[in-house]
């Protein structure tokens, strides 16, 4: 390949608008910003879980605190490991998807090797769902496992460029490692979900056994606030958890919009899909509530709202976003 | 004895930069060539689905001659083409042929219900696409490697490893536009 002088370069629009500051910010900023918020929200989860193992052990027996937390954080690295492994084809036989037939979705598959080649990931494997309701989902550990569902709706509501927009969006969570990141908060969240109703057997039962054994000499102060602090622990630690997983979830849903829109260079045809999407009012789709973040927009329509328990943002919101880019 | 000390560090963070820098170069280099290989994998594509659709086409619209020598004329030149510069403009010359193929199929109603004939439409639609989308990943390599190639510390790497700046693919306007396509019943 021999080459002459270079001409003018393309324009290309990687410089976006970051939700938080209404700074011009580049996307890939963003994605950096974006890993380095992962690490620190899953170092905070652990640290929450062994915090709530210790006040346990210390409530219990404080003689087994270190048994205690290293019980607890394994639990959390095993369910974790198992999520890294399991979770796509958990999410995939939980949503109905059958892999897509390469003569009768032609034209999906197309359209999907097309967006894999610009986003420079191997092209995911792609899977169809079948329902009237327009939608979609990504999962994968990382872009060499990654799959695409998609339901029959979406493919007949939208043109290819609102289709490719969407496919891009979720070829975006797939690149930003979004899905492996939640799928394993999810299942450090539900260590920590595990242990407080473990503890919460412990105080009933070995509570009472305690009381009428040793009444009034055992104990002593320290394990009396333990006991306390790890009460309030135990009921605010999954609520918490959860509010912060919907809210990075969220944060998501905006950088794979515009992760989306510069993969296709075309944020108006995922801006248009949202819109064809938000005006769809046949049958919902039935997906149970543990996979639900995962999709483009949330299958129950009214949970697309502002707030702190959605996981996704308004859809207006989403496009006016992507109009303004 | 401090200052050999301070020489053989600043010696030894030279090098881990300038290996670096080089490692950095080479893979933005071979992500070019990769980028290459991806456009010219669906152009030997196309070039393969083009004599099947021709051969429908011709079933309902033999007379239609010039169409048919302008596809086989960009054929022709796809084939022989040798560098990246020729490659692109046989392409381009195909996307029109292959433009105009499809706009006079548009007056024969019954080679538009030939279920052949809509699926080499749709592969050759997707093809295009692809085309378009690797032609895109192209230019984003272009560009990330004539920025290092370009700027400090890359810049003095350039010269001694023989690295010039790549060449953007330029993308003709109308080419956008060609073929519109709508598939939704299908799919």
């Amino acid at each position: 390949m021999t080459l002459p002088e270079a001409s003018s370069a393309p324009r290309l629009p990687d410089v976006l608008t970051d939700p938080n500051t209404g700074r011009r910010i580049s996307l890939l900023d963003w994605q950096a910003a974006n890993r380095r918020a992962s690490w620190v929200l899953g170092g905070f989860m652990i640290a929450l879980l062994a915090a709530i193992a210790y006040l346990m052990a210390l409530a219990i027996d404080p003689a087994a605190a270190g048994t205690f937390v290293v019980i607890a954080v394994a639990l959390a690295v095993a369910q974790s490991l198992g999520a890294y492994w399991f979770a796509d084809r958990l999410a995939l036989a939980v949503s109905g998807a059958r892999p897509a037939n390469a003569d009768e979705h032609r034209y999906l598959v197309n359209v999907t090797e097309a967006v894999a080649i610009g986003a420079g990931v191997p092209p995911p494997k792609v899977y169809v769902i079948d329902s009237p309701a327009p939608n979609a989902f990504a999962t994968g550990r990382d872009p060499r496992h990654g799959a695409i569902a998609v339901t029959t709706g979406l493919t007949q509501l939208l043109d290819r460029q609102e289709l490719e927009g969407v496919v891009a969006h979720e070829m975006a969570h797939v690149k930003n490692y979004d899905i492996r990141f939640a799928s394993m908060l999810a299942a450090t969240i539900g260590a920590i979900v595990l242990l407080r109703d473990v503890a919460w057997r412990g105080m009933v039962y070995g509570g009472r056994s305690r009381r009428s054994s040793t009444s009034r000499s055992g104990g002593g102060k320290g394990q009396g606030l333990a006991m306390v602090l790890l009460v309030v622990l135990l009921v605010l630690a999954p609520i918490l958890a959860t509010l912060l997983k919907l809210a990075v979830s969220r944060q998501r849903e905006y950088l794979a919009d515009a992760t989306g829109a510069y993969i296709t260079r075309n944020p108006e045809g995922l801006a248009n899909a949202l819109a064809k999407i938000r005006d769809y009012a046949g049958a919902p789709l039935e997906v149970s509530e543990g996979v639900r973040h995962l999709y483009f927009t949330n299958p129950v329509k009214r949970l697309n709202v502002a707030g702190a328990f959605s996981s996704h943002p308004p859809i207006d919101d989403r496009i006016s976003r992507l109009r303004r880019m | 004895m401090p200052t050999t000390i301070i020489v053989l560090v600043v010696l030894a963070v030279l090098v881990l930069v300038g290996i670096n820098v080089y490692n950095r170069i080479v893979t933005l280099e071979n992500r070019y060539q990769n980028a290459w290989s991806q456009i010219d994998v669906q152009l030997k594509r196309r070039n393969d689905v083009i004599p099947n659709l021709v051969e429908t086409v011709k079933g309902y619209a033999a007379h239609e001659r010039e169409v048919f020598d302008n596809v086989a004329k960009a054929r022709a030149a796809m084939t022989q083409a040798k560098s990246v510069d020729e490659s692109a403009g046989a392409a381009n010359m195909m996307t029109q042929a292959l433009g105009r193929l499809f706009a006079i199929s548009e007056a024969y109603p019954e080679l538009k219900a030939n279920q052949n004939f809509l699926m080499l439409q749709e592969e050759l639609a997707g093809i295009e696409n692809k085309i378009a989308y690797a032609r895109q990943f192209f230019n984003d390599a272009v560009l990330q490697f004539n920025t290092v190639i370009t700027t400090v510390p890359g810049v003095f790497f350039a010269g001694p490893m023989g690295k010039t700046k790549h060449v953007y693919l330029e993308v003709p306007e109308e080419e956008k536009a060609v073929p519109q396509v709508s598939f939704g019943a299908q799919a």
